[in-house]
């Protein structure tokens, strides 16, 4: 149900009082744009004609402390507060659920400083990720968080779901890359965490921050680690005939610590199907794509290393060519019409776990997808991407060709696969995300996830946000 | 649906050319963003909205400066989709006045900025100097003719204070546009010119691509048309220009012209122009050569004035926080959009102008 009459207009004045008449907005066609992020779903229900839920605000503030007021304000009414960066997200994380006040805070884009001897970058949480690496990169200087919305998403957007680049494997999770952190708190008080991350003062509570998407508070402003522009990257592609060789290969040079900055494994049915339609190679098999960046001397003895492992596998070297054409077009994937795109359904069902679990979990998933929803003939594809000492990232996705032409239809059945994936992720040992976060989607399996532990998180989201206004609906908290 | 106004449905729900969209980056509000705007013409016509001063206030906020194609790994043509969603909106009686002004006056004078002089003279190699090279910026045309003249060239001033059907196409006008761009090609042919070079990016980009890609014209084959710019790089051995002696770095900035995404190929012969001109290379803004922002003269300034002068403040903005002391730039009406929305004292100097300086006496 719409908000109408003297209340709204009551909330409004004293928004327009915080961040001026030009900064709020209650237009139609902005509270269109701000009603759907990358999820699937909302995308789904606007391409069938239906109405979504739109926020009833949307404030775009220019600083912590206007923040700050208008979180006081939203504590008054009792009114959602859902923070936007580059609307970006796939899990539903920024969608209005039950109304409110959109934040975005893409006026917060300024740099503060770039410290070219501690190596780090301090930013409003609002800039575009591909323009604060611009910034950087004029300094010879690298943020080495490269995801695949880096174009569109931001420093915020990075660090709220905990997201992963394409060079992780290397360099690190978003996460990794925080040292410091301006948040402002549901009830209006602005914080900063101390300035290193690494010490032995007490606990570790910037992390809180990190993965509550909003749900504990707005991340205002970060420094972030930076890194010299490599002098090279080396790129080559292998092609394994068997994916648990070319797993096992992955696991072989990274718990030797051969530092790629990148593997990219596609399964069979990716390599026959994604790897052809974006790069044109008609290949059988698991197509891998391992990358060393830096110092060229030490970058070409990685190389070799790793190679030697390979090779162990009897994998056939494809050369350079492979491996830097798909660096070159590593992001094409996601333009439409070449990336995923409605009428179809579709999900990335991303996981990850130890090495000992991520095979079977990877099966597992498979099998229960597939034979779960054979009538619907699903496509199930996937790569291993984000690689750690002790375990990989599987980023798996459903893919239904011709889903229901019914709306309510058609979020039933995207639910009931998430269901059976999700499933099958749990019982194997697997997190329910890696990097995209919870939002939404995933919001309803964080108690199965967390067991024992969940209690803790819900006393502490309690704590910080008694009204419950902040991000409600998603994390696993309700209104 | 219209094939090119299918690009919305491919863009509606696509982020991947936010990091350099103009209009979104001044305004940080999603719904003037390349898929904001898709998104809601597309659910204009799933029924979900009308067109009202909210919704239309969208549809009019894109520029039409080609950065959001000019990044597109798929090559959507969304500026001319919404171009063709703008002429339905047109045809139902709906555009706002201000466009049915600009329009009207096109319609009426073949130019959005005073008047249309025919051309005359008839020879082999011509100038198209545009409708705001011809009644805004006339200084940038004469010094063009100049280095014309000191190249050796006799050159045909054409298409003057006439507009090459770009922004009646943009304003949602395509008949009136297409008759422009017959225009713009019969004075070509009626003037004997064969090889034609272009002041402006924009109407470089209208004749290249646009009249073709949006109003199904194509020009004659014995019309070779060529960008001034990369004419002039290609002479600066014959020019001998006498660059300015004991500069070793540079405090004028180069602004990429609007439309400068469309037509990649000029970013180096600007650059090599500037350095002689100016004895060094010049400074380079952030918004530079492919993310080059547009100022704000393309249709945005009578479609939503206020985005435009935005957008050429926040150009000016660029070149201050460079510590630009000047701004340097070929394109008259860029220069023109420049000049008159600078309130800092920012010395805005033509390339082409600045070069004439550095001609030998003789010449």
């Amino acid at each position: 149900m719409e908000w109408t009459g003297l209340q709204p207009e009551m909330v409004r004045s004293e928004l327009t009082e915080i961040v001026g008449d030009a900064h709020v907005s209650t237009d139609e066609a902005d509270r269109l744009a701000y009603a759907t992020d990358w999820f699937w779903l909302p995308q789904m229900w606007l391409d069938r004609g239906e109405a979504p839920r739109k926020p009833d605000y949307i404030v775009r503030p220019k600083s912590a402390e206007e923040i700050s007021a208008i979180l006081q304000v939203a504590n008054s009414y009792r009114i959602p507060v859902i923070p936007w960066g580059g609307g970006s997200g796939s899990q539903g994380g920024a969608l209005p659920v039950f109304g409110g006040i959109v934040l975005d805070t893409k006026r917060m884009n300024r740099i503060v400083e770039i410290d070219e001897k501690s190596l780090t970058v301090t930013a409003e949480a609002g800039i575009n990720g591909k323009q604060l690496e611009w910034a950087v990169n004029e300094k010879g200087l690298m943020l080495p968080h490269y995801p695949a919305s880096a174009n569109c998403a931001t420093l915020g957007g990075y660090l709220a779901p905990r997201g992963t680049g394409t060079i992780s494997t290397k360099y690190g999770k978003a996460e990794d890359l925080v040292l410091r952190m301006q948040v402002v708190l549901p009830d209006g008080h602005i914080l900063r965490t101390p300035i290193v991350p690494q010490h032995a003062a007490g606990p570790d509570f910037y992390r809180l921050f990190l993965g509550s998407e909003g749900t504990f508070g707005v991340i205002t402003e970060a420094t972030m680690q930076l890194d010299y522009l490599p002098e090279c990257r080396l790129l080559r592609a292998v092609l394994f005939e068997d994916l648990t060789d070319a797993i096992e290969a992955g696991r072989q040079i990274m718990t030797r610590r051969l530092e790629p900055f990148v593997i990219r494994l596609y399964d069979p049915r990716s390599t026959a199907s994604r790897v052809k339609k974006i790069l044109g190679y008609e290949l059988e098999g698991a197509y891998m794509v391992l990358g060393f960046d830096g110092d060229k001397d030490i970058a070409t003895l990685q190389e070799e290393k790793a190679m030697d492992i390979i090779n162990g596998f009897g994998a056939r070297d494809l050369g350079r060519e492979p491996g830097e054409a798909w660096w070159n077009q590593r992001y094409d994937f996601y333009y439409p019409p070449q990336s995923l795109k409605l009428p179809w359904m579709y999900g990335t069902t991303e996981t990850v776990t130890t090495y000992d679990k991520i095979e079977k979990l990877y099966f597992a998933e498979k099998k229960a997808v597939e034979e779960g929803y054979k009538e619907w003939d699903i496509d199930f594809i996937g790569h291993f991407s984000h690689w750690f000492h002790w375990g990989v990232m599987v980023y798996t996705r459903f893919i239904i060709r011709n889903p229901p032409d019914d709306a309510k239809e058609a979020v039933r059945l995207h639910n009931r696969v998430w269901n059976t994936a999700m499933t099958a992720v749990l019982e194997n040992g697997g997190m329910v995300n890696e990097h995209h976060g919870v939002g939404l989607k995933l919001s309803r399996f964080m108690r199965r996830q967390y067991g024992d532990a969940w209690p803790l998180l819900d006393r502490i989201k309690k704590s910080l946000d008694p009204n419950g206004i902040m991000n409600p609906g998603k994390v696993g908290f309700g209104r | 649906m219209n094939t090119v106004i299918g690009a919305i449905e491919n863009c509606r729900f696509c982020l991947m050319c936010r990091h350099v969209a103009p209009v979104g980056h001044i305004t940080h509000n999603e719904s003037v963003t390349p898929h904001g705007i898709a998104l809601v013409a597309a659910m204009q016509r799933r029924g979900q909205l009308t067109w009202n001063t909210s919704t239309l206030d969208v549809l009019y906020a894109e520029p039409d400066g080609g950065n959001c194609r000019a990044h597109c790994v798929t090559d959507q043509p969304l500026p001319a989709a919404i171009a063709a969603i703008r002429a339905e909106v047109a045809d139902d009686g709906l555009a706002p006045p201000e466009v049915v002004s600009a329009h009207n006056r096109i319609a009426e004078n073949h130019s959005a900025f005073g008047s249309y002089e025919p051309a005359t003279m008839h020879g082999e190699w011509g100038l198209f100097v545009g409708d705001v090279g011809f009644n805004l910026a006339r200084e940038t045309v004469q010094a063009a003719l100049k280095l014309l003249e000191a190249c050796g060239l006799d050159v045909v001033p054409v298409g003057c204070g006439l507009d090459s059907g770009f922004i009646p196409c943009s304003l949602g006008y395509p008949k009136t546009a297409h008759a422009q761009a017959r225009l713009c090609i019969e004075e070509v042919q009626r003037t004997g010119i064969k090889k034609l070079l272009v002041l402006s990016p924009q109407d470089l980009f209208a004749f290249l691509q646009m009249h073709q890609e949006r109003l199904d014209i194509t020009w004659p084959e014995d019309v070779v048309i060529i960008d001034l710019i990369d004419f002039l790089a290609s002479q600066v051995p014959n020019l001998k220009l006498i660059p300015p002696a004991g500069i070793t770095e540079n405090a004028a900035a180069y602004v990429d012209p609007t439309h400068a995404v469309r037509l990649p190929g000029r970013f180096d012969a600007a650059r090599s122009l500037c350095e002689v001109a100016l004895g060094s290379a010049p400074l380079e803004l952030f918004w530079r050569k492919d993310r080059a922002h547009p100022v704000g003269s393309t249709a945005i300034q009578f479609t939503r004035p206020d985005i435009g002068v935005r957008l050429t403040e926040a150009r000016l903005e660029d070149a201050i926080n460079r510590g630009a002391k000047s701004i340097v730039c070929d394109d008259p009406v860029t220069l023109h959009e420049l000049r008159l929305r600078d309130k800092s004292n920012m010395r805005i100097q033509g390339l082409y102008e600045t070069m004439l300086t550095r001609l030998p006496p003789h010449s």
